[in-house]
């Protein structure tokens, strides 16, 4: 019976999630929700630039592969420096074992040398849902014009191991190359792959 | 779970920390949660024979690994070998896995232990006598809430001996193999798609029946593995309704899976690897919404057959049906000397139970073939039918009144028909009382019978035929079983003066039946009709009190009761050619929408929160529910306050729509209640209803719905 009804529930909130999922070539969903800082985000603030979503956890050891070899920081470095916008957002929940507070969360980050935009605190979950984001690290980007660009995994290798970040391609990369070179996305879509979400 | 304790305590105190003591939080010990074996099913190598090995997964309660495609999330477990010279290791043969729900996620996965099977080619040129170690890596992604990389280096020695037997795992790589899906001749399909709507239309090969169906997919991002799967009879056919994954591929031309029945081989079903192609076409919306069709709502035949088995029994004790038959005991109980010819009596009985149980679902399914949107409870959807049973039970309480005696047979009721109990004619009694209780209990249709019903009535006519028997069966049982075990009767109270008192009593909850009937009359017709109604019973009480007087000898009265019947028919005659002229009232007060299912589609996509009441004027449970729960101040104030629109869907009469509605639900009777969300999204309520249940329903789906 308690079964039943969490299936439903989880049920009724899948569909909730899936009626609003990003998908390429469609309108990203607007959001507004404060940094690590307390500090607004909106979406719409960045209308004109290239952002990129990066759905975080660092209690997820996929998000930890990318960030013990360097690579998402450098990533994240690089297209910072061309103009890109870069929001880490953690959708963790707060009665999670994973969800770290504001300042414990920003810590981390400092602690990795991340260079992300900004620090996104989603702990109700209405950007990830909204988002249709099921894992960490999930990764979205939107063009100037506000329309989904890619969505997906980070990399094409499904692995948490860190000796894997070498010889795998950065889906992410190819895709701010391609729109900085004014081209279609090539792989605008591929399945995300990664530690579960913990919704609230 | 102090495994989890630790892990728990480890993390407060990682989060107590002052932020820059600690880089990356760690899970304090590596905690292992699952254990890995490496098995052979032999006990030695053969040379050139393949070695079936398996990797032993032993997963901690709660936890889990995944299958070959995770799903939402997580990796499917890997082996890396270093083997020997001239070994080499095929792919992993996984069994079939399980859906693992996180949260608004599914992944792909197993629970508890299992064995990952690979098949070792040996080299031909072994020396015999050797013992030879196979060894390797394995990793996985072991995951409750949280979680965390696995591994494990495995290692195996066997001796090399041409002559080897079964080693002392082979029960386990036994059961393992069973759950590998495999290729099943016979079993056709093809998939359609259409924008996110995937539907797989499978042949199944004769003697494979499916109550429930799981897809799983063999590729990722092709199907949404949180949506839920609705199956779809159709004939012997199947169709199992999916959505696809966002982006939806259209470029697909093939759809491959593993399709797993009635959960798998271990819980007596199958396990299948599909290569479909997959079809451009029109795939109308799933016919059922939710998960109640293929996870709860579809039985297995046994758990319908005992289902249908309760509800039997439960029906004596309808105040319809338990005055016939308490009757039909005490006439036993007076005779329970004599034992040879009563098990004739209940096996009479029996027939005519299960016989009338039958013939009425044989008319049902008959008539559904032909198109008509029945379910159960149609009897009572036609105006005559609810004035015939009215006379019906008013004859039957006028009889126990002692008013006249019944001479069908032993009779309903008649305890002096007992007296005769060895009489040759008297079977035919018993076998009368069979059918007459079946028609006196269809009106008390019990909250059991609802879905058992509802099963039946999906299934194919052997199997829906076969769930009503067991009804009848379930019905007739207490009597059968006493006129079998006479020895029982002796347990009965000893016959007396009480038994005329309480047979007469007994007269006064038929009376009460009149009167709901006639209530329920009243929602079909207008007051005329009604009192037509009454006309007719007075006709007949006085036709029924003339033929009791010429019972007694007054042989005159015969003619007086011949000219009541005549009246009752005559004053019955309108009734029986009219059909409903009333429709149906609402009852619950204006705050009510009525039901159609182009309001409920419209208000669902305007996002608003509907309640639908899938009701009827006789059905007593919903009357119960409407009292007890629906209509309760603070469920009314608690609607209100949520926005949430009241639809009653009033099957008093008969509505094809509503028979629709009910069936994509898998319901063939009323109640039915469901609360749509602001989604849109569906959730169905229990039959029986408390206010407690209601307010609990309202949050969980305020919940789900934010």
């Amino acid at each position: 019976m308690k079964l039943a009804a969490v299936l439903v529930a989880s049920l009724a909130a899948l569909a909730s999630v899936a009626q609003a999922a990003a998908v390429p070539g469609q309108p990203a969903p607007a959001f507004r929700a404060t940094d690590v800082n307390g500090r607004a985000v909106s979406l719409a603030d960045f209308r004109g630039k290239t952002v990129v979503l990066e759905w975080n956890n660092p209690n997820c050891p996929f998000v930890q592969k990318h960030y013990s070899t360097g690579s998402m920081q450098g990533l994240q470095q690089t297209s910072t420096q061309a103009g890109v916008v870069w929001l880490a957002i953690n959708s963790t929940s707060q009665s999670h074992s994973d969800y770290l507070p504001p300042a414990r969360l920003a810590a981390w980050f400092a602690e990795q040398k991340a260079a992300p935009t900004a620090i996104v605190m989603d702990p109700k979950g209405d950007i990830g849902r909204a988002y249709s984001a099921r894992v960490t690290p999930h990764m979205f980007v939107i063009d100037p014009k506000g329309i989904v660009a890619y969505a997906g995994a980070i990399d094409d290798k499904r692995s948490a191991n860190p000796a894997d970040v070498p010889t795998s391609s950065n889906h992410v990369k190819a895709a701010l190359r391609d729109l900085a070179a004014g081209k279609a996305v090539a792989t605008a879509a591929t399945t995300a792959y990664g530690c579960t979400i913990k919704y609230e | 779970m102090p495994a989890i304790l630790t892990v728990f305590f480890a993390l407060l105190a990682l989060a107590a920390q002052p932020a820059a003591a600690q880089s990356l939080p760690r899970f304090g010990a590596p905690e292992r949660h699952v254990d890995a074996e490496l098995l052979a099913a032999t006990d030695a190598i053969v040379p050139g024979k393949p070695l079936v090995v398996g990797l032993k997964l032993k997963h901690e309660h709660e936890w889990h690994t995944y299958w070959q495609v995770p799903g939402d999330s997580g990796l499917p477990t890997r082996i890396e070998w270093q083997l020997p010279a001239g070994f080499v290791a095929g792919p992993i043969e996984w069994p079939h896995p399980k859906r693992l729900p996180a949260g608004p996620l599914v992944n792909y996965g197993y629970e508890g232990e299992t064995l990952l099977l690979t098949t070792v080619q040996v080299p031909a040129d072994l020396p015999v006598g050797r013992s030879i170690t196979l060894t390797g890596k394995a990793e996985w992604l072991e995951c409750k809430d949280v979680c965390i990389p696995g591994g494990s280096d495995i290692a195996l020695t066997l001796p090399v001996n041409p002559a080897a037997g079964p080693s002392g795992s082979a029960a386990l790589f036994e059961s393992a193999r069973a759950k590998v899906p495999q290729t099943v001749a016979g079993l056709s399909g093809q998939g359609t798609i259409e924008n996110n709507r995937i539907k797989i239309s499978l042949a199944l090969p004769a003697g494979r029946t499916v109550d429930r169906l799981e897809f799983f997919p063999l590729e990722d991002g092709r199907v949404e593995p949180a949506a839920p799967q609705v199956l779809k009879h159709e004939g012997t056919a199947v169709e199992l309704y999916l959505t696809a994954a966002q982006p939806v591929k259209a470029d697909a031309k093939a759809i491959k899976g593993v399709l797993v029945a009635n959960a798998g081989p271990a819980s007596g079903g199958w396990a299948a690897t599909v290569d479909m192609p997959l079809m451009a076409g029109t795939v109308a919306p799933a016919p059922a919404a939710a998960a109640t069709t293929n996870a709860s709502a579809s039985m297995s035949l046994l758990a319908a057959l005992s289902a249908a088995l309760l509800g039997g029994l439960i029906l004596n004790l309808m105040p319809c049906v338990f005055p016939v038959l308490s009757l039909k005991l005490i006439g036993l109980a007076q005779h329970r000397t004599h034992s040879g010819p009563m098990a004739a009596h209940g096996i009479a009985f029996a027939a005519g139970v299960v016989l009338s149980f039958v013939l009425l679902a044989g008319l049902l399914i008959a008539l559904q073939k032909a198109g008509s949107a029945l379910g159960w409870g149609f009897q009572l959807q036609t105006p005559w039918v609810v004035a015939s049973l009215t006379v019906l039970f008013f004859l039957i309480g006028l009889n126990l009144l002692g008013v006249y005696e019944f001479t069908f047979g032993s009779g309903v009721a008649n305890t002096r028909a007992a007296d005769s109990l060895t009489a040759k004619s008297d079977w035919r009694g018993s076998f009368g009382t069979g059918v007459l209780a079946v028609i006196v209990a269809s009106p008390c249709t019990a909250p059991f019978m609802s879905a058992a019903l509802g099963y039946a009535i999906t299934q194919p006519a052997a199997i829906a035929l076969s769930v009503f028997a067991a009804l009848g069966v379930g019905m007739a049982l207490p009597y059968l079983l006493l006129t079998l075990f006479p020895a029982l009767l002796a347990k009965l109270p000893r016959p007396g003066r009480w038994m005329e008192l309480f047979k007469q009593f007994m007269a006064f909850p038929m009376f009460a039946t009149c009167v709901w009937l006639l209530w329920v009359l009243a929602q079909q017709v207008d007051a005329n009709g009604v009192a037509l109604a009454l006309g007719v019973l007075v006709a007949i009480g006085f036709s029924v009190w003339a033929f009791g007087l010429s019972q007694r000898g007054s042989y005159v009265f015969r003619w007086v009761a011949l000219a009541g019947a005549v009246l009752a028919a005559l004053t019955f005659a309108p009734l029986a050619t009219s059909e409903q002229t009333a429709t149906a009232r609402s009852t619950g007060g204006a705050s009510w929408v009525e039901y159609s299912p182009e309001k409920l589609a419209q208000l669902t996509s305007e996002g608003k929160p509907v309640f639908v009441d899938f009701t009827a004027a006789w059905c007593v449970t919903c009357q119960v529910n409407k009292r007890v729960a629906l209509n309760t101040d603070k469920v009314v104030s608690r609607f209100a306050a949520e926005g949430i629109i009241r639809m009653k869907a009033d099957w008093t009469n008969r509505d094809e729509r509503i028979t629709k509605a009910l069936a994509e639900f898998g319901r063939n009777g009323v109640p039915l209640y469901v609360l749509y969300d602001t989604s849109g999204h569906p959730t169905v309520l229990p039959e029986i209803l408390t206010e407690g249940t209601v307010l609990a329903a309202l949050d969980k789906v305020k919940v789900a719905a934010r």
